[in-house]
């Protein structure tokens, strides 16, 4: 039993620190909560379960791996964009008003939600069934664990590792560095804030598009249109145990997140009711003990 | 004779006092005009199934937006949660009426006793918290209970929620004597909410202009210089919990009584915390007039222009009042009512301070 929860908790807490990545990047850099994430995580994934019905018909059948990923890419990169645009659009006339920020940004999600609604029809054709990457079974040790979710684990370690060698070793990653630790200081030395808020959301956008196909094609296996919502519970949850604005505390934060949930699943008889609502049980416990999350800066009283 | 006189005297003075306190002030003008209107309106001639329904339910709303502007626009606890305590009447006000068969009068106030409790309970760990921490936090409360109500469907019935005792035999606030039609019973809703609604409005308003409220202010502009000055912060950040509380659950146990299956799972989504934050942002946060104002924008945009005016499917009438709503918040980010009055206040000639202390003299003084 304690095999299964060390196992599945890895894995399932590593795909959940992936949904939580580009949340918290963003709020580290720019000090938005940008609620939209849960709408790019969402629009990622229908993105690509279209293109992957649809883009068969111009590949020829000789690579058979070249579609997911040519799919994967694209609705990635079509996040990024859409995700910088709607930043520029509706977040940055109202920088700095906390309040207004969070309510467009729900909105935000809304509209996205709608509008996927409209090109698909109805509720019946906005959920269909994404199939999955890869399809076999591996054991470890005695416990039986599905390809595509190592895969999925795989992916999240690299985006993980890309995004920290972008943060320390380019130039815009020690721009945006720069603009965390002191705006003033960083306007003062010539680096545009504007385009580099810009850049992190995109950033952000495409880590949340990749979150959504990965967890859409091993987690769940199928879109919906509310899924938005759960992803920014396993955001929340994961942010603030790991402490927002801390890449390092959103990966334990996922991990404590996942072996949590592994062992609640085990343990707890009929814990799928209990389903939606766990993250937000082990949130409201993680704040009631530790008011900052685990590993979160301590904001010092002005 | 006598009485003549005495009628004449006190048309006098309540003329005059009209025209220092309130023909004088184009705010209270306007907030007199609308009073009026939303008085005389199911007598207007328009068409009540179409207009009742919705006021009723913006009237309702309208209790949760001021409830939520004292405790964020005017203390700066900052809470996405409204939800809960819109959820806890409604469930609250279900089970007393289901399992115990109270009549809704009487279970009203009892289930607003257990939203201030739920309001309680909550506070205490929100008093630790700010920013975002806070609004994730009080954003996960109402979405967490709803696992709660699945898992113990024994009692909450799960997904469809608690339903009236017997068939036939729907919950009503008044005790309606004899047989009432639809159309008086649509009528007595909408006055008992208007009513509801303006009492409370006007409660919160007096603790928001009181000493009270002005401390609240005093937490929202300087927590560190407030505690400086020896106020116990905890202490009135916990009370306007409790009021916010209060006025939540009153609105949601109301809706409860109002609808035809009691209480339900979807008394707990995020859209019921946010109709009354997008409202307040549209009409001016921190104002207690704006969430109101911004409530009635909402619902005519959502029930009725894109509802019967420009008539619109169910998905793409969300869709554009959210667009529109969007656009409002980044055109006017101070709120429309805040706006106007503003707009009002420069209409207003600047006088000399003399005939100004002459006028607020009240007569008798």
């Amino acid at each position: 039993m304690l095999e299964q929860i060390i196992i599945f908790g890895t894995l399932s807490g590593l795909v959940f620190a992936l949904i939580a990545l580009g949340f918290t990047l963003v709020y580290g850099i720019s000090g938005i909560v940008n609620l939209t994430h849960g709408a790019f995580f969402m629009l990622s994934a229908y993105i690509y379960g279209i293109l992957i019905r649809f883009l068969p018909n111009f590949i020829s059948l000789e690579f058979p791996y070249l579609t997911p990923v040519i799919a994967l890419i694209l609705s990635t990169l079509f996040t990024g964009i859409i995700g910088s645009i709607f930043y520029r659009l509706a977040l940055h006339p109202i920088l700095g008003d906390e309040i207004s920020i969070l309510v467009v940004s729900i909105c935000g999600c809304l509209i996205f939600q709608q509008l996927i609604f409209l090109i698909m029809g109805s509720l019946q054709a906005a959920s269909f069934r994404i199939p999955s990457l890869i399809h076999g079974i591996v054991y470890i040790g005695s416990v039986r664990v599905l390809t595509r979710t190592i895969l999925a684990a795989f992916v999240s370690i690299l985006a993980f590792i890309t995004l920290t060698i972008l943060l320390e070793k380019t130039k815009a990653g020690n721009a945006m560095k720069a603009l965390s630790q002191d705006l003033e200081a960083a306007m003062l030395m010539g680096i545009s804030t504007e385009r580099l808020y810009i850049f992190t959301t995109a950033i952000s956008a495409c880590l949340a598009g990749i979150a959504g196909i990965m967890f859409t094609s091993t987690v769940t296996e199928s879109v919906s249109v509310a899924m938005w919502l759960d992803c920014l519970a396993y955001s929340f949850a994961i942010v603030i145990i790991g402490g927002l604005g801390s890449i390092k505390g959103t990966l334990l934060g996922g991990l404590i997140f996942g072996y949590a949930q592994a062992a609640a699943n085990i343990i707890i008889p009929y814990a799928g009711y209990l389903q939606e609502s766990f993250p937000f049980i082990i949130m409201i416990l993680v704040l009631i003990i530790r008011p900052k999350g685990l590993f979160g800066k301590r904001v010092e009283m002005e | 004779m006598m009485i003549i006189e005495t009628c004449k005297k006190y048309l006098r003075k309540t003329y005059t006092e009209f025209a220092t306190h309130v023909y004088d002030i184009p705010q209270r003008m306007l907030a007199l005009l609308i009073l009026i209107i939303f008085l005389t309106l199911p007598y207007g001639g328009i068409d009540l199934l179409k207009t009742l329904p919705w006021l009723t339910t913006a009237n309702i709303m309208a209790i949760l937006a001021v409830s939520w502007d004292l405790l964020v626009g005017r203390t700066g606890q900052m809470s996405l949660g409204q939800a809960l305590f819109y959820g806890s009447g409604a469930y609250g006000t279900a089970l007393l009426f289901t399992y115990l068969g109270w009549p809704l009068w009487a279970s009203i106030p009892l289930s607003i006793l257990f939203g201030t409790g739920l309001a309680l309970i909550i506070g205490v760990p929100c008093l630790r918290m700010k920013g975002p921490y806070l609004a994730l936090l009080t954003m996960a409360f109402p979405l967490s209970i709803t696992g709660f109500l699945y898992y113990f469907r024994d009692i909450f019935y799960g997904e469809t929620g608690i339903p009236p005792p017997r068939a036939g035999r729907l919950p009503s606030l008044f005790p309606y004597p004899g047989r009432f039609s639809l159309f008086d019973k649509l009528i007595a809703d909408y006055f008992l909410s208007f009513a509801l609604m303006f009492i409370s409005a006007i409660i919160i308003y007096k603790v928001a202009t009181s000493k009270t409220g002005i401390v609240f202010v005093s937490i929202l502009d300087d927590e560190l210089g407030a505690k400086a000055c020896g106020i116990n912060v905890t202490k009135y950040k916990l009370m306007s919990f409790v009021i916010s509380g209060i006025f939540g659950s009153l609105s949601g146990s109301l809706y409860a009584s109002l609808q035809k299956s009691l209480a339900n799972p979807p008394f707990f989504d995020l859209l019921n915390s946010v109709i009354p934050i997008v409202a307040t942002i549209l009409g001016g946060i921190g104002t207690i007039y704006g969430p109101i104002v911004g409530t009635y924008i909402y619902y005519t945009l959502d029930k009725y222009i894109f509802h019967y005016v420009i008539p619109l499917d169910k998905n793409m009438r969300l869709l554009i009042y959210i667009v529109v709503v969007v656009i409002f918040i980044i055109k006017w980010p101070r709120g429309i009512a805040r706006a106007i009055v503003e707009k009002l206040e420069d209409l207003q000639e600047p006088r000399e301070i003399e005939e100004i202390k002459k006028e607020n003299v009240r007569p008798g003084e």
